[in-house]
């Protein structure tokens, strides 16, 4: 019975706590944003816009990025990417992605360099931050972006695809062979693939 | 989906991500012809109230009104605006839609009207948030409810039928139309009140019998006056049960409906009994037959509809009562198997076997307490305690349900009994105004042919200016088709008014679901000629209002006249002074 009596007091306690935390998040000013990206004030008033109403809180935590992204990837499960993509763009790890984090993500993934971009890719790889992407790191990445496809594709998705597909990729990137791929060994490799210097671009036209 | 377009090009850019791992190579995107107008605002006059939102935050719903390029049809160049002519307090919720991606629906607000505007503005009511559907969703079943309620009382005044049958039908459903069936349903509640009186006297002992010290009962003293009253009462009964399976449309539905059932069980047992007086075997049974003339009683739920409501509330709380029951018959069966075991070995005992020890708990846990079995081991008396708290409480749990069930069906059919009442003060007002308006119309049309005549004449025509220009419109078409079909509207103004009211018989086009009669019908005409030329003021707020017309186009085969829809446009005038001719708008 006591349990369950301290169960309910903590109850009310995450209620209060609830209404405290109402947190209103207010951007730099726009010519700060303007300076330190590479947007002009018209996009970012047209991105902040976009982002304010969808947040009206003035920040993104984990649970409505995953909502947003799961509507632009109804057929699969698109939660284990978006969490991800999340933790890339949240550089400061607090949980909750604000206005700046947004426009300075998009700023390199659209205006950016190649190696920007490469380099933010390899954020993406490398899971834990510590510089190196391992075998489990990618194949976790590659089993999300499976993940995303969904059950109903042609040929059929299983435990095996990401599998021969990460150890296709580790082959192809590992170039010294030691377990790991590090940031100059993925630069190398993806400067060398015209495939992949030209797929960097794609994205570019993003507004 | 809309509401995260500003988050695209989010998604497309963290598809960075996937480039590396890529097998082939991705495909280039679509190159954007047409360069958006990210930055237009929209000015939205909506009777006055000026409500202004981005261009793409309307065009997010593309196939709605305000969405798609249906709106330029509201275009007003001058003010380079789009002006409605709707309510803007409910147009501030459809533009909330546009803005939040959420369709709410406000309380206090007319359903009807919201529909209306929702549909206008090309919105599926399915869109309504969670937070509001509920609720709308109640309120539109109470509406559709009450307006099935009226129509099916509005069906009491349909067309009479020529046909002997299905007049007797209707008079045995509804006795109030005419004296025969009013008859008709006070003699058969009276032999019913006869038949169950006559049931329960026979059974009193009517004195002793002078020379003897029996006391017999009266049916017996008295059996052949008894056995008199009930074959009577029998023959009516059969009788009627006879004509109403010859009136009833749907005789297989009727056999198989309740009161036909309790009409059947109710004179069946005489008759069983005339069959088998004398087999004495068999007699003993067809007492036990007799019980069921009882069920004469139950054929008064034809003459009171709080019996009905009664029944229908009981049919619709089945499974309450239900759960009642299996749960009552869980807790005697385990009070019981207590009991007996715990009383057992008591001398003298009453519980000698677990059902004895039923009737006990059932008598307790209703709170009876006849005291003909009482327990006396301390075990048995804890158990007997328990037993009667947990009684209560198991009686008292489902019957607020029912209760509240019983008050909804109740107030309805109040409700419904008041909506007829307000309907026929309705209907005697509006007969008054149509004939001010039928006079009115009369009068003006006279005007306007001598101000034809006159025109014709070459003389002056003054103070036209007093007459509206849809009027005299409306008068010249009429005249037109008098002349077409080289007949006459009949100016004699009594008639005319008769014949307002009264829809003449012909009127059996394909249309006439939109013309509720207001009375009978009778063929009104003294004139020879068999066409009757109504009237052809119709915008009145009430479904019983008629263009009369039709009538004429049922005769005279002419391509009808581009006469307006009499539902739209009783619509849109609902306040009308009676004593003014009406207009018709479209026309």
């Amino acid at each position: 019975m006591g349990a369950i009596y301290d169960k309910v007091l903590d109850m009310d306690h995450d209620l209060e706590d609830l209404e405290m935390q109402v947190v209103r998040y207010k951007p730099e000013g726009l010519d700060v944003l303007c300076r330190k990206s590479k947007f002009t004030r018209k996009e970012l008033q047209i991105m902040y816009r976009g982002f304010k109403q969808e947040c009206p809180t003035g920040i993104v935590n984990e649970e409505t990025f995953k909502e947003i992204y799961a509507q632009f990837f109804p057929q699969g499960d698109s939660s284990a990417y978006a969490h991800y993509v999340f933790n890339t763009f949240d550089h400061d790890r607090n949980g909750s992605l604000s206005f700046e984090e947004f426009v300075m993500g998009l700023s390199v993934l659209s205006r950016g360099t190649l190696q920007e971009r490469l380099q933010w890719a390899f954020n993406l790889y490398d899971i834990n931050g510590d510089g190196f992407i391992t075998k489990d790191e990618m194949t976790d990445i590659v089993s999300a972006i499976y993940e995303m496809m969904g059950r109903f594709s042609e040929p059929m998705i299983d435990e095996n695809t990401a599998k021969e597909h990460v150890d296709r990729v580790f082959l192809k990137m590992d170039i010294n062979r030691d377990g790991v791929i590090t940031f100059d060994e993925f630069m190398e490799t993806c400067r060398r693939d015209e495939n992949i210097t030209k797929g960097m671009a794609i994205f570019d036209t993003v507004l | 989906m809309a509401s995260v377009a500003a988050w695209l090009p989010f998604a497309r850019a963290s598809a960075i991500g996937w480039v590396p791992v890529a097998s082939n190579p991705l495909p280039p995107p679509m190159v954007r012809q047409e360069d958006r107008r990210g930055d237009e605002k929209v000015t939205i006059n909506v009777s006055g109230r000026v409500f202004e939102v981005w261009r793409t935050t309307l065009e997010k719903y593309p196939d709605t009104l305000l969405g798609s390029n249906e709106k330029d049809f509201f275009y007003d160049e001058e003010c380079k605006d789009y002006f409605f002519d709707r309510d803007p307090e409910l147009f501030r919720h459809i533009l909330n839609y546009y803005r939040t991606g959420k369709l709410h629906y406000p309380k206090h607000e007319c359903l009807a009207a919201y529909d209306e505007e929702l549909s206008f503005f090309g919105i599926l009511p399915d869109l309504i948030g969670d937070c509001c559907y509920e609720d709308y969703r109640d309120r539109k079943r109470e509406n559709q409810e009450r307006l099935i309620d009226d129509k099916n009382s509005e069906n009491g005044h349909l067309e009479p039928v020529a046909n002997l049958r299905e007049r007797m039908w209707r008079w045995f459903e509804n006795p109030h139309i005419g004296t025969a069936a009013l008859v008709f349903y006070y003699v058969t509640g009276f032999f019913i009140a006869v038949s169950v009186m006559a049931n329960v006297i026979e059974t009193i002992p009517c004195g002793v019998i002078p020379g003897t010290h029996e006391n017999p009962a009266c049916g017996e003293r008295y059996e052949l006056a008894f056995f008199c009253l009930d074959t009577a009462c029998v023959m009516i009964f059969t009788a009627e049960y006879l004509l109403r399976l010859y009136a009833a449309p749907d005789r297989c539905k009727f056999m198989r409906s309740v009161m036909s059932v309790i009409d059947v069980v109710a004179i069946l047992p005489y008759y069983i009994g005339l069959v088998m007086t004398e087999n004495d075997d068999v007699s003993g049974a067809f007492v036990t037959l007799r019980v069921f003339r009882v069920f004469r009683i139950f054929k008064f739920s034809r003459h009171s509809q709080g019996l009905r409501i009664l029944g229908y509330t009981l049919k619709s709380c089945a499974s309450e009562l239900g759960f009642l029951l299996f749960s009552l018959t869980m807790a005697i069966i385990i009070f019981a198997t207590v009991m007996f075991y715990a009383e057992r070995n008591v001398d003298d005992t009453k519980f000698i076997s677990i059902p004895e020890a039923f009737w006990y708990t059932i008598v307790t846990m209703t709170t009876l307490g006849y005291g003909d079995m009482v327990p006396k081991t301390i075990p048995g008396k804890i158990v007997g305690g328990l037993c009667s708290l947990s009684g209560v409480l198991v009686i008292a749990l489902p019957v607020p349900v029912i209760v509240s069930n019983f008050s909804r069906i109740y107030h309805q059919n109040q409700r419904a009994d008041k909506r007829k009442a307000q309907k026929k003060a309705r209907i005697a007002r509006i007969r008054m105004a149509k004939n001010a308006s039928g006079a009115a119309f009369i009068s003006s049309k006279k005007r306007a042919e001598e101000a034809i005549r006159a025109r014709e004449s070459g003389l002056e025509v003054e103070d036209l200016k007093n007459q509206d220009t849809l009027e005299m419109q409306h008068h010249h078409l009429l005249s037109c088709l008098e002349k077409t079909t080289r007949r006459n509207t009949d100016s004699d103004q009594d008639e005319l008014n008769d014949i307002q009211i009264r829809l003449p018989t012909i009127n059996r086009s394909s249309r006439s679901n939109l013309n509720a009669v207001s009375g009978g019908a009778t063929t009104p005409n003294s004139k020879s000629n068999n066409l009757t030329v109504t009237t052809a003021i119709v915008t009145l707020p009430t479904p019983s209002t008629t263009p009369e017309t039709e009538s004429l186009l049922a005769q005279t085969d002419q391509a009808p006249p581009p006469y307006p829809q009499t539902s739209t446009t009783q619509s849109h005038q609902s306040s009308q002074n009676p004593g003014d001719v009406v207009k018709i708008s479209s026309l």
